[in-house]
Order: C-alpha cells, then structure tokens, then sequence
C-alpha cells in the first residue's frame, strides 16, 4: 500500500537515475533515458521479451505435464486400494490381530493402517524431533511427496497439470506465430496478468474436461457420503472468493485489449497500479488467515486469464479440482501392500501369515486378498487319471510356473503336498503326500507320480483334489500356493490333463501346513531395529513343544543368541533357565548393537538348550533368522530393517539340527 | 537471451529427471550485477561489459541438495523501471528471491527497503528472501559496509551475503543457501503442518472458519 502511494505520485521512485552505469549508458546514446518511463518498448525489446516467455513456456509445459504424472502416480496408488472392513488395513487388506500386522493410525487420513502400509515421517524426512512418532499411510505420504514435488506445498493448492494421456500442448508455438502484444507482454503462467490469448483458452478447455472426468469418478468410488458435498461446497465458497476480483478486473483488462500496440507501456503503468490494489486486497485477505482464500486464489489465478464468457465456468471446475483433490486425499487411504515392502517380496507376504499353529480363524479374510493376488502365486500343471481296476488314482504333479520367491536370491525349494477333499469338505486322508523338493526355482519342473488307493469311483464325482505348494527349509516349510482341482471329469478320460493357478491360503492349505511334522517344537520372536539406541532388539517370548530332554519326560530350556558376523562386539546372550517345562514363557529382551545396514549382512543364531547340572547342556533346537533365510524368517528380518521401531513378531520351527557357525 | 540456442540450457532445461523445481528471482536496482551474478552461477561465466537486460531472462539449473535433485529457474530481471510491470509479473511464481544491492552504490542500497515493500506486495507470503551486496571485490570504491549489509538483513529478517560475481565469491553460496531455506520451508509447512495437505482440507479448514468473512466480499 505504501508502495502504491508512491508509485502514482512520482513513477520514478525505483529508477535509480544517478546509477552510474545508468548515467553511462545513457551518455552512450543507449536511446533512452530514465527519466522517460512510459516510453513504449521497441520491436527488438518485444522479439527479445517473446523469446524469453516463449522458452518459459516449453518449461512450463513440462512442467504440467510433470505434475500431471505426479497427480497420475498418487491416483493409481488410490486405485489399486483394497478398502476393508475397519478391523483391516485400509491399504492392503491385511487383517489386525496378534499374529498380524499392528494397527497404525495414520496422522493425515486418520484411518488405520498395518505398518507395512505406512511411512514414519520421521525417518523419511530425517527431522531431528523425534520425539513424535508420525505416521502416514502410504497414500498420505505420496500425496505430501507430490505437494512437495508440484510446488503445491507453497501455492497451497495443485497447479495447473496436464494429464499424461493428453497430447502435448502445440498452441504455443501457435501464439508464437501471432506475436501479438497483449500475449507477449504479459507472462503466460505464474503472474497475474490477464492473458487473452486463444492459446490460453484452449488449455483451460483441456484442462476442465480433464478435471470433470475426474471428479466424477472421484464421486463414483468415494460411493456418496460427504465427499461430493464437499466438493460442491469447496468451489461454490472458492467462487466467491474469486468474484469480485474478476469482475472489477474485466473493464480493465478490456481496454487493455484495445489497443495492442506501443503506447502500451502507458497501459501496463495503469494496470500496474491497478493490480497493486487488487493484490494489496488479496493480501490482506491472506494476511488475516483465511487459508482457504490462498486456494482459491489460486483458482483464479489460473482461470481469471479466460474469457469473461467462460468464466465462471472455468472457475468453478477449476476450484473443484483443488477442493477435490483434497477430498480424495483424505477419502480412500488404501494401497495395497505390494510394492510397499519390496517387490519381489511381496506375494509371499500374501501367504506368510497363517504359519504358526493358531491361524484357523483368519480364514475368512485371506479370500479377499486372494482373489487379488491369484495370479501372482503362480500356475500349477497336474495330470490325473484314474485307475478303476485297482481303485487307484494317480496324480502327476507335472510342474509349477511363477511361484512366489522366498529367499533373497528370488528362488525356491518347492514341493507339493496333496490330498483329496470329500464331497463333505474333509481330506479323505489324514497323511498328505508329497512329492520331493525342487531345489532353487520358481519353475519346478516335478514329474512326479503320487497314488491314492481306495478312491472308489463314485467317489469322482463330488471329490476334488486338494494341492498345496510348500517352500522346503530347515526352519518351516512357507506355503507358496494352493489349487483345488475337481475330480468329476476324471473317470472319463484316459488322462485328465489341466493347468490351474495357484490360491492363497485357505482351510486346506492350513491342514496341510498342520500335517507338516516339527518334533523340535516352535519358538516366538519378536524383532525390532531400535533406531534411538542403534541396537536389534531381540524380544524371545515363548516356546511351545520342545522336545522332553530329562528323565522326567520334561526340560529345563533357556534360550542362546548371537549375532554374526558381530562388528560391534556384541555379547552372546542367553535367557534364564525355565525348570521343568517345554513351553517355556521368558518375554525377555536383548540388544544388539547394530546399523540397518549391517543387519542387511547379518544373521542372529538362536538356540534351545536343556540346562543339565553336573554334565554338558543337551541341544533341544535352533533357529537361524537373518539376510540369507528364507520365507518367514526373511520376511521378519526385512520387516524389521525396513519398519524399523516397531516390534515384528513371528512364530517359528525349531531345527534339530546345530547351526553350522 | 544468451542461453537461447545454447545447447547445455536445452539439456538443462529439458531434463525431466529432477524432484522439485523451484523458481528464484534476482532482484535490485539497475547495474547491481543480478546478470552477471547469474552467468556466474550458471555458466561460470562473467563479462564486466553492461548489457542491460530486456524486461526478463531465466537460466535453468540442476542441482543436487539433500539427495534431491532442484532444478533452479532463476530468473533474471531488468531492474529499470520501464520494465517493472513485466517483471513484476513473475513475482507471484517464485519460492524464492535474491534482493540485491551494489555496495558501491548508495542508492541502490537505499532501494532495498522499496525492493522488499514490492515482494511483499507481488509475492506469495512464503517466499523466502537473501539480501546480497554484490561487487565486494571493489573494496576501493565501496560505500556500503558488511556492517550496514547485515544490520538491514536483520532489520528485515532476512539471511545475508556479500558476492563478487566478477571474483566468483560466495555466488553459489547464496543459491545453496536459497535452496536450503526453500527446502526447509517446504518441510516445515507440510510435515508441522498435516493439516494443509490432509485431513484439513477436505473442509474442515472451510467450514472452521467464520462463514461470513469470505462472503463479506463476495455478491453471491
């Protein structure tokens, strides 16, 4: 304001006419001097000005379409969200409870998410208050990068983009050919001058059309609710923050219009002054903190540039899109788990979570993950005939194709376990068959036969055969996929030859992960990289079945840690003994000095002992988990490093065999 | 205009594998060195022969800040008056300015407090500012002492550096400082501000605040 005031009374107020490279200058017979400010600006100025707008306008071409792929990222990300029930991740699906995932609200969206489906700000910011754990869902995350990356964050609201499907934006090389003043002097994008120009309008156009296929849709998945409301309430209320400025703008701009040619620079004094009043009152509409104003501001700022006519319009689905995509912002937090942890990790994770033996009652909830992953688990060939003489049927398992990958290598050790499932929904046998391992490939190429005696042929028809694919190691058996295969077709033909893909985990698979055999009984770990004190902790809480070691049928079992290869001198560590008993409870904690990155080399060597007194302690089982296991124990560890400060906790096989140090 | 069919500006401006771009805005009064100082900075080149510059002029840089990739468009402008309704006009787009004075020129320093009435008139309010006293190797013909530089930088609250574009001092100082504050600006406002990008906007912010204030100003 102060600024205005001089500004109409004394032009010169910014010229610096004892400039001395002025004064010089203006001896050189430079052709003015700066006395003189309204004099209009010669036809080389103009060509050197056109140039340096015309060469903004290809960065900002790029640049639109640059934030037009960033808004296109956060969108697909939307997309492919599973929304749950609210005991499940929004993002992924994945269900809360003991055994699974922690439950995280996320700052932003305040909707709950699992740990993999979310970000500690902290972390990933490196702020130095970390005293506040903050944590965002995957999409709230990727929508602050995008403000980030947009400049939204300091425009207070979605510039301008052009969606990536549209087609390069030829029109300015258009108006470049017209040259006319009014385009040329006043900037394309960014300022706030009006810009008349066809080009102009013609991107508006592109723009609304784009922003209306997309709320709309906004509207078709948010399923009602308050979401749409919103929308009409964020443009109306945007609309008419941006009214009077336009309206009071358009005489202006018109006369402005009217004559194009040199004396111009007169105008753009008039409209200098002009604007000043007009932003002097912006500015104190932000200044008095109405943050919403900023946003619609920023509306106008784009839109205010078209024509009258068109206006309101434009306008309008201009503010839309910013209410609207805030809207959406907060609307569906969801994100699948699939790219959140690792990629070629991921589909396992689908499977892992009914390892331990009190995982019945997830059931329900794996079906709607599965379906979304079905064909990730891969494809499984069988060929089933069946033998009427001998009431035999054989089954061969021929090959496997894509399984999921369990160790860090990206490969496999799978083998089949099969069954046959009556028309009453039972395995007709308690013991499963299995075929050997494959060793190191997702492909398995099986050709192995197994045979089912007493299957009676009217047994056929409501029988189904029941294949679950398990990853072979040492340390639990993961299960990779599972088919279900209907025997009907069988008794027909000579050989019943087909290729199914593969399921997650359901009732079978679950039975068929129960028949597996762990004499040396399961252990309880919890994981945590405690990023405060730099340390693993390692959280043993329990072991249930360990095998009886003493005369009185029972153990005294404490539990061994190391961590190696140990740069940091770490001590072994052992719990205390629990006397008599194999299902110990210890819930007792161990650091482990430690860097993330060096967990990613590192593995903890864990081992039951039977404390004896007076001869040698006897083994009872062990548990290697680190860089280079597999499934599980792979997945904890990674988990661990990559979520760090947050307890993952996972039940496992004991080995019988002493781990190799 | 110099970069225009340079190629290393078309490679610069071109390149689209950057994370955030912001924009700057040299500022000052005529003849201060805002070109030269920018040739500096993105050509490393300097010429003492005056061209005044025609209305505007950017240069595009990339740089590499925090593990992010910046790509800078500095804008170059003319600090005659004739020019100032084209230069002013870019003011609103810029996340950051470089308010510079010559300090052998008193009345280009006695400028600075008009100069910084028009960023807060023209600019968004978050703009981040550096006051720059160029020419510091002219130490002969200097006027303006770092003393009184730094006390204005104060006054005004604002970060300060003496340069010589022609001796190439502190020049890629100022930038990084810049582009440091921008960056932390942008941390600040969106990760101590959930509200601006999240569940605030979806109208909580709108219907928080009174309903007649904007309304006040509107017909409809």
């Amino acid at each position: 304001m102060d600024f205005q005031s001089h500004n109409n009374t004394s032009g010169n107020k910014f010229v610096c006419p004892s400039d001395r490279q002025l004064a010089l200058r203006a001896k050189l017979r430079a052709g003015w001097s700066s006395s003189k400010t309204n004099e209009p600006l010669r036809p080389d100025e103009q060509a050197a000005i056109i140039s340096v707008i015309r060469r903004n306008e290809e960065i900002e071409t790029a640049e639109r379409q640059r934030v037009g792929r960033l808004v296109e990222r956060v969108e697909k990300i939307k997309q492919r969200a599973v929304e749950g029930g609210p005991n499940c991740c929004r993002l992924c699906g994945d269900t809360f409870g003991l055994l699974r995932s922690t439950r995280i609200i996320c700052e932003d969206c305040k909707k709950s998410v699992c740990a993999k489906c979310s970000v500690d700000i902290n972390i990933r910011y490196h702020t130095s208050d970390r005293t506040r754990e903050i944590w965002l869902c995957r999409i709230c995350s990727e929508t602050r990068e995008m403000w980030k990356k947009s400049g939204a964050w300091f425009f207070k609201g979605l510039p301008n983009y052009d969606a990536p499907s549209s087609t390069n934006s030829t029109p300015t090389h258009q108006s470049a050919s017209g040259g006319a003043m009014s385009d040329v002097l006043l900037p394309p994008r960014g300022a706030q001058s009006c810009n008349n120009t066809p080009t102009r309008n013609v991107r508006v156009k592109k723009l609304t059309i784009h922003v209306d296929d997309s709320s709309s849709s906004e509207e078709d998945t948010n399923g009602g609710g308050g979401g749409g409301g919103d929308v009409v309430d964020g443009a109306i209320s945007a609309v008419c923050a941006v009214a009077p400025l336009t309206t009071a703008r358009t005489p202006n701009r018109n006369s402005f219009n009217a004559d194009v040619s040199p004396p111009a620079a007169t105008r753009m004094q008039r409209e200098d002054s002009f604007r000043l009043r007009t932003f002097g009152s912006i500015r104190s509409f932000i200044d008095s903190g109405e943050r919403k104003l900023s946003n619609s501001f920023f509306a106008n700022r784009q839109s205010s540039r078209t024509e009258s006519n068109q206006q309101d319009y434009d306008t309008i689905s201009t503010a839309s899109t910013v209410t609207s995509v805030n809207n959406r912002r907060e609307s569906n937090c969801n994100y699948t788990r699939r790219s959140s942890v690792s990629s070629s990790w991921s589909i396992s994770g689908e499977s892992s979570s009914g390892n331990s033996a009190n995982t019945s009652n997830h059931v329900p909830n794996h079906n709607q993950v599965n379906l979304h992953c079905r064909e990730l688990l891969g494809w499984l060939e069988v060929a089933v005939s069946y033998r009427e003489s001998v009431h035999s049927l054989d089954c061969v398992m021929v090959r496997a194709r894509d399984l999921p990958a369990m160790d860090a290598a990206g490969l496999t050790d799978p083998y089949c376990k099969v069954n046959i499932v009556t028309p009453d929904g039972m395995t007709k046998y308690s013991r499963w068959l299995r075929t050997k391992t494959v060793h190191k490939t997702r492909n398995p190429e099986f050709n192995e036969t197994l045979q089912f005696v007493g299957v009676e042929p009217e047994e056929l028809g409501g029988s189904s055969l029941y294949v679950a694919i398990f990853d072979d190691d040492k340390y639990g058996h993961d299960y990779l996929g599972g088919a279900k295969i209907s025997l009907s077709p069988v008794h027909n033909t000579n050989q019943y030859r087909i290729s199914v893909p593969l399921g997650g985990e359901d009732r079978f698979s679950n039975e068929a992960e129960m028949s597996q055999e762990w004499p040396h009984g399961k252990i309880l770990i919890s994981l945590c990289y405690n990023t405060k004190r730099r340390a693993l902790v390692v959280n043993v809480k329990q072991c249930i079945n360990l095998i009886p070691m003493d005369n009185n049928g029972s153990s005294d079992p404490f539990v061994k840690l190391q961590l190696k290869p140990d740069s940091h001198k770490n001590k072994k560590y052992k719990t205390g003994v629990k006397w008599r008993t194999l299902n110990p409870i210890y819930r007792e904690e161990f650091y482990f000095e430690s860097s993330p990155h060096d967990l990613n080399k590192q593995t903890l060597y864990i081992t039951v002992w039977d404390k004896d007194i007076g001869k040698s302690n006897d083994f009872l089982g062990s548990l290697v988990i680190g860089y280079n296991s597999k499934g599980e124990r792979l997945q904890q560890w990674l988990d661990c490093i990559k979520l760090p400060d947050h307890f993952h906790e996972k039940w496992h096989c004991l080995s019988g065999e002493h781990p190799t140090h | 205009m110099a970069g225009g069919g340079d190629p290393k500006w078309q490679k610069d401006a071109a390149d689209q594998n950057f994370d955030y771009m912001f924009k700057l805005l040299i500022i000052g009064n005529s003849s201060v060195g805002k070109t030269s100082f920018l040739f500096r900075y993105a050509d490393d080149s300097f010429t003492s022969a005056f061209v005044s510059t025609v209305g505007i002029d950017f240069k595009v840089k990339t740089v590499f800040r925090h593990d992010k990739r910046v790509k800078l468009q500095i804008w170059d402008t003319a600090g005659q008056e004739r020019y100032r309704t084209i230069t002013t006009a870019y003011y609103r787009g810029a996340m950051g300015f470089i308010l510079m004075y010559d300090v052998t020129n008193e009345e280009s320093f006695n400028s600075v407090q008009d100069w910084v009435t028009q960023i807060k008139t023209y600019s968004w309010d978050n703009a981040q500012v550096i006051l720059v006293g160029n020419k510091c190797d002219m130490e002969d013909q200097r006027v303006i002492s770092f003393e009184r530089g730094r006390q204005l930088a104060d006054q005004l609250g604002v970060e300060f550096f003496e340069t010589s574009a022609k001796e190439n001092v502190n020049v890629k100082a100022v930038f990084e400082r810049l582009v440091d504050i921008i960056c932390d600006k942008m941390s600040e406002s969106l990760d101590s501000d959930p509200t601006l990008v999240g569940a605030g906007q979806k109208g909580q912010r709108l219907t928080d605040q009174p309903q007649g204030t904007p309304n006040a100003n509107c017909n409809c």
